[in-house]
């Protein structure tokens, strides 16, 4: 067993399933997606491209690019949402709120590409 | 006087050809537009209005071509309407008239020539992959052919019988091989074939008349030097000729042939290993074919004949030759000769009953199997090897169930292919038939133990920065890779991996059967000889830094900086620690 694989592979998977929390739900309604997950899921998001900088094999290529669009998503659904909350809070608007929740949509097709990769690697080294 | 090609043939050809229909179709239209713009029209206001050109035209082109919209743009008067009748028989005349000299055009043998010419030219210009010029598609060509395309190698194909390329047109090849009916002796057709191109690897001349495959090769050695060329001989005069040249390999397919008898007779564990690194049917590693000693009877003394027996000679096996006008004096004193047709009679006054075997040498399919028939009959122990000339005779070669059948084009065949795909292996066959028997012995039992009972897969690699990144990066930046490390295998380390490394082709030189401790270098070329799944396993190896630090250390190292200056840290401290250690005794 290999200390590096556990700890990447832990924030890539919590990655996705933070994505999926915070997706799941109505795309319209502001009440079933939280705000606080979807911060985490930048956070983690974050940690996982960390981790696979200076990776030189081509499937580190490949999960370093799927992590960055994952990542980039994130932070462009984050930032429509601060734009898009009105002056006394409560979450913003239908419109903007769809906007949101497709956005984060791609992240996670992006992250379940990367842990596609990782399960596929894994099981093809088989050690 | 200019110099033409075959482009501009073509657009002679179509000049040509179309330069009547045109001109007819030139001046029905002016005829007819003009005579369309004079006619006067319908009266409107009292004045009588006239078709424009521009409309005249239009007009036009909708009748001629019958395609007919009616009276545009105004309705006609009586006098155009007459007119319009004229235009149109005309008109669609001219049409049927141009329309089926076209039809002759593409039908015309010349055109089609032409333009298959032009074709192939840019079908073999716009080629990248590395390819072969194989010039003559007979036995052997066919054969080579199917082989190259079994190792995914191009081949451009030239013949000058037309029924040989039509019967390339039908065969499944897994890459593409356009080929042309065309004389490979005239330069202008091997420079077309792309003797010139950067991709070409090599050029083979196979056609059955021996001065064109000199003038072949001669003229490829004019237009591209560096190419490297192999050109079946079979006679001593060009023979001489040809490996005057550099850059040429002369292949007789009489050589090889009796070279194969020879090993098969006397070097069996050879034949044995030859037979399985080509992959015949039914050779299994290890498993030798069983030659008695003692005289050998030699049915046919022509070309072939003559090889075998110097061959045989050469190595103290004693001959008895059956041929019916064999020359005493050309064979050598103290040779048994019996001038005859190789029947019955003849076999008994050679001794068949103590014979170790027979060669049935003959050109004649028929006569080789009737030789076996008889010698079945006379001496059933007798080894029997027998020539098979025509692969129209596979079924009965295959029923009479001879010993050994050689069959001369496809020996030639597999040669070349051996020389084109992976010259190291015909290198280390020749390198072992120097050498004592034990050697390829001892090579047979390694072999056994790494492939077990799986067919060979031959295929070598070699180390420079597109095929084996990670290896030339690890070299290069000092440090040492043996030869066993590489073959270690990464899912079950320190296990080996089931292949052999054969020979390594270094600087020009080759090492035969290299050490598993020996360091490889930059640039070396290796040969392997695997089962057929390793040769992924053993790429990912040279292709992926971390697999090959795996099977250097068996130690997994880690990819990203963080665990990598974290795993420094950790050892730098445990080293501390020791140092620390040892300094308090």
């Amino acid at each position: 067993m290999n200390f590096e694989r556990v700890v990447f592979g832990f924030f890539i998977v919590l990655t996705l399933s933070l994505n999926v929390a915070f997706v799941a739900g109505g795309v319209e309604t502001a009440e079933h997606h939280n705000v606080w997950i979807l911060t985490f899921a930048i956070i983690v998001n974050l940690v996982a491209i960390g981790l696979k900088l200076g990776d030189r094999s081509q499937t580190g290529a490949l999960l370093l690019a799927s992590g960055l669009v994952a990542g980039l998503l994130l932070i462009a659904a984050r930032v429509v949402w601060i734009v898009a909350e009105p002056a006394g809070g409560g979450g913003p608007g239908p419109g903007d709120m769809a906007d949101i929740v497709s956005i984060a949509s791609g992240a996670l097709v992006a992250n379940i590409i990367a842990t596609a990769i990782l399960v596929g690697d894994t099981l093809l080294s088989r050690r | 006087m200019t110099q033409t090609s075959d482009l501009d043939r073509v657009s002679m050809i179509v000049l040509r050809y179309m330069r009547r229909p045109l001109f007819a179709l030139l001046l029905v239209y002016s005829v007819g537009i003009v005579g369309m713009a004079l006619m006067p029209g319908k009266v409107v206001d009292g004045e009588t209005t006239r078709m424009d050109l521009f409309h005249a035209f239009y007009f036009f082109t909708y009748t001629a071509t019958t395609t007919g919209f009616g009276e545009l743009p105004n309705g006609f008067s009586d006098e155009q309407r007459l007119w319009t009748i004229f235009c149109l028989y005309t008109g669609v005349f001219a049409w049927f008239y141009a329309i089926g000299s076209l039809i002759g055009l593409v039908q015309n043998p010349h055109f089609i020539q032409a333009m298959d010419g032009v074709r192939f030219a840019q079908k073999v210009e716009r080629n990248k992959d590395p390819f072969v010029i194989l010039c003559g598609f007979g036995d052997t060509g066919s054969l080579l052919a199917r082989g190259l395309s079994d190792h995914r190698m191009r081949a451009v194909i030239l013949d000058a019988d037309p029924e040989r390329i039509k019967a390339l047109g039908v065969r499944d090849y897994t890459v593409a091989m356009p080929g042309i009916r065309a004389d490979a002796g005239a330069p202008k057709h091997l420079m077309s074939a792309g003797v010139k191109h950067p991709a070409c690897r090599a050029l083979v001349a196979l056609t059955n008349d021996d001065d064109v495959n000199l003038k072949i090769a001669v003229m490829a050695r004019h237009l591209n030097p560096r190419l490297r060329v192999i050109c079946r001989s079979t006679s001593a005069r060009h023979e001489a000729n040809l490996r005057a040249l550099d850059n040429v390999t002369v292949v007789d397919p009489f050589e090889i042939f009796a070279q194969l008898v020879y090993w098969a007779i006397a070097r069996p564990e050879l034949h044995n290993l030859n037979a399985w690194f080509v992959g015949s049917r039914g050779v299994e590693l290890g498993v030798p074919v069983q030659v008695p000693r003692g005289d050998w009877i030699l049915c046919g003394y022509g070309r072939m004949g003559h090889w075998i027996q110097g061959c045989l000679q050469a190595h103290g096996v004693g001959v008895r030759i059956i041929d019916p006008d064999v020359n005493a004096r050309e064979v050598g004193e103290g040779t048994v000769i019996v001038e005859a047709h190789a029947d019955h009679a003849a076999l008994l006054t050679a001794g068949i009953e103590d014979a170790a075997g027979v060669v049935a040498a003959t050109n004649r399919d028929s006569d080789n199997l009737s030789t076996l028939l008889s010698v079945t009959e006379l001496n059933p122990a007798a080894f029997r090897i027998v020539r098979h000339n025509s692969h129209e005779n596979q079924v009965a070669f295959d029923a009479a169930r001879a010993d050994l059948v050689l069959q001369h084009s496809l020996t030639t065949a597999r040669r070349i292919l051996k020389l084109l795909i992976s010259p190291l292996v015909q290198e280390l066959i020749d390198w072992l038939a120097e050498r004592e028997p034990a050697l390829t012995n001892e090579l047979v039992v390694r072999l056994q133990a790494a492939m077990g009972s799986e067919p060979p897969h031959l295929w070598s690699v070699r180390l420079f920065a597109d095929e084996a990144p990670a290896v030339t990066e690890y070299l290069d930046a000092g440090g040492e890779v043996a030869l066993g490390v590489l073959c270690r295998d990464a899912d079950a380390f320190p296990e080996a991996l089931s292949c052999e490394a054969l020979a390594i082709r270094r600087a020009g030189a080759s090492i035969m059967l290299p050490n598993k401790e020996s360091p490889l270098q930059v640039d070396d070329e290796i040969l392997f000889c695997s089962v057929h799944r390793v040769e992924p396993k053993l790429r990912a190896t040279l292709h992926n830094p971390y697999t090959l630090r795996y099977v250097l250390t068996g130690v997994d190292e880690s990819r990203g900086y963080l665990f990598a200056w974290l795993e420094g840290r950790l050892r730098w401290r445990r080293d501390d620690d020791d140092n620390g250690r040892r300094r308090r005794p």
